[in-house]
């Protein structure tokens, strides 16, 4: 995989990101990032608080309004985060965490989708599992992708 | 105000037992993850009664959905004591950081906000029979909170970007944006 890595990390668009000190690189793309996953997880939080019980006024299925909220969270971050890997392509693809925290953002995701479709119609018996559900992948999606930070074996190739 | 930050870093620097724990391998990564869990509880149920008052799912009533409210203190108050942690063992990186004013100028401006929001115009826009649409003022405090609160996210993301430097003591003025009185060859 290296000569791909060395290969991305020298495009023009991997040392921009990396190198350039203006505020509108690497600065601007994490703050996107954080921003970005406020709200897909946030909106996700609430929804699965609302299932397990929490502020029981709220009109469930009034809440598939604030999809499009997850949906421009997930859209920013999916921008960002490609962004972010283009300018350390060895740092994330080498340690496996990265894979864990996509695959901890797939899972969250489809879970929102196919719960979102019906939300209104749960059952009791299924509420509860579903709010865990969507709890634990964009919790531990969090949590995976902080410890990217600290994980790393190697940061570059080249 | 240089003196008052010089004071405030030895201090902090004193309470040994949460750095002690904070540079454990496990500290510093646990208190992260903490803090982005925590400020995604916080956008998500602040943020989002922000966007409600805003219009946005307008058949949601606005006092029903100000009952996930508790949990947006809950994420907030995770991150006072991750953040304090923080501040507690590496001192200098945040007193004399300016992303770090700015931060703390943000949380504090927020907080105003939402007080002012919670003494004028919530026991309306929260009470039976409210219209769905929020009153001008409500939606003005909102738009405010939104920005506000993305603000203290840019600035906290920003605050590795403006780590201070060392430099000689005349130097700050007003507030120190570099470590006073550390004589490094920097230049």
């Amino acid at each position: 995989m290296d000569p791909v890595f060395r290969w991305i990390e020298s495009s023009a668009l991997s040392v921009w990101t990396r190198e350039s000190t203006s505020l509108l690189a690497y600065p601007a793309i994490l703050s996107a990032h954080a921003i970005g996953m406020a709200l897909a997880a946030g909106v996700n939080a609430a929804i699965a608080l609302r299932l397990l019980g929490a502020a029981p006024g709220i009109p469930e299925a009034e809440m598939r309004r604030y999809a499009g909220v997850v949906w421009i969270g997930f859209a920013v971050n999916a921008v960002s985060g490609m962004l972010l890997l283009i300018a350390y392509p060895t740092k994330a693809m080498t340690n496996p965490i990265f894979y864990v925290k996509l695959s901890l953002v797939a899972v969250g995701l489809a879970v929102f989708v196919a719960v979102n479709k019906r939300l209104g119609q749960w059952t009791s018996a299924a509420r509860p599992w579903i709010g865990i559900a969507l709890l634990v992948s964009w919790g531990g999606a969090i949590v995976a992708g902080r410890l990217l930070a600290y994980t790393y074996r190697r940061l570059m190739a080249g | 105000m240089v003196n008052f930050q010089m004071w405030l870093v030895t201090v902090f620097a004193s309470v040994k037992p949460i750095g002690r724990l904070m540079h454990t391998a496990w500290g510093w990564p646990v208190a992260e993850s903490l803090h982005f869990i925590g400020l995604s509880l916080l956008i998500g149920t602040v943020g989002l009664f922000d966007l409600r008052l805003l219009g946005l799912g307008r058949r949601i009533p606005i006092a029903a959905l100000h009952r996930l409210i508790p949990w947006g203190l809950a994420g907030f108050g995770i991150n006072a004591v991750s953040g304090i942690a923080f501040l507690l063992t590496e001192p200098d990186q945040y007193v004399y950081n300016p992303s770090f004013h700015l931060k703390v100028l943000f949380i504090a401006a927020a907080g105003s906000n939402a007080l002012t929001f919670y003494l004028t115009t919530y026991r309306k826009v929260a009470a039976d029979g409210a219209p769905a649409d929020a009153p001008p003022a409500a939606k003005a405090m909102a738009a405010a909170s939104l920005s506000l609160w993305v603000g203290v996210i840019i600035a906290g993301r920003l605050l590795t970007f403006y780590r201070p430097f060392p430099c000689q003591p005349p130097e700050p003025g007003f507030l120190a944006t570099c470590i006073p009185g550390f004589h490094a060859n920097w230049k």
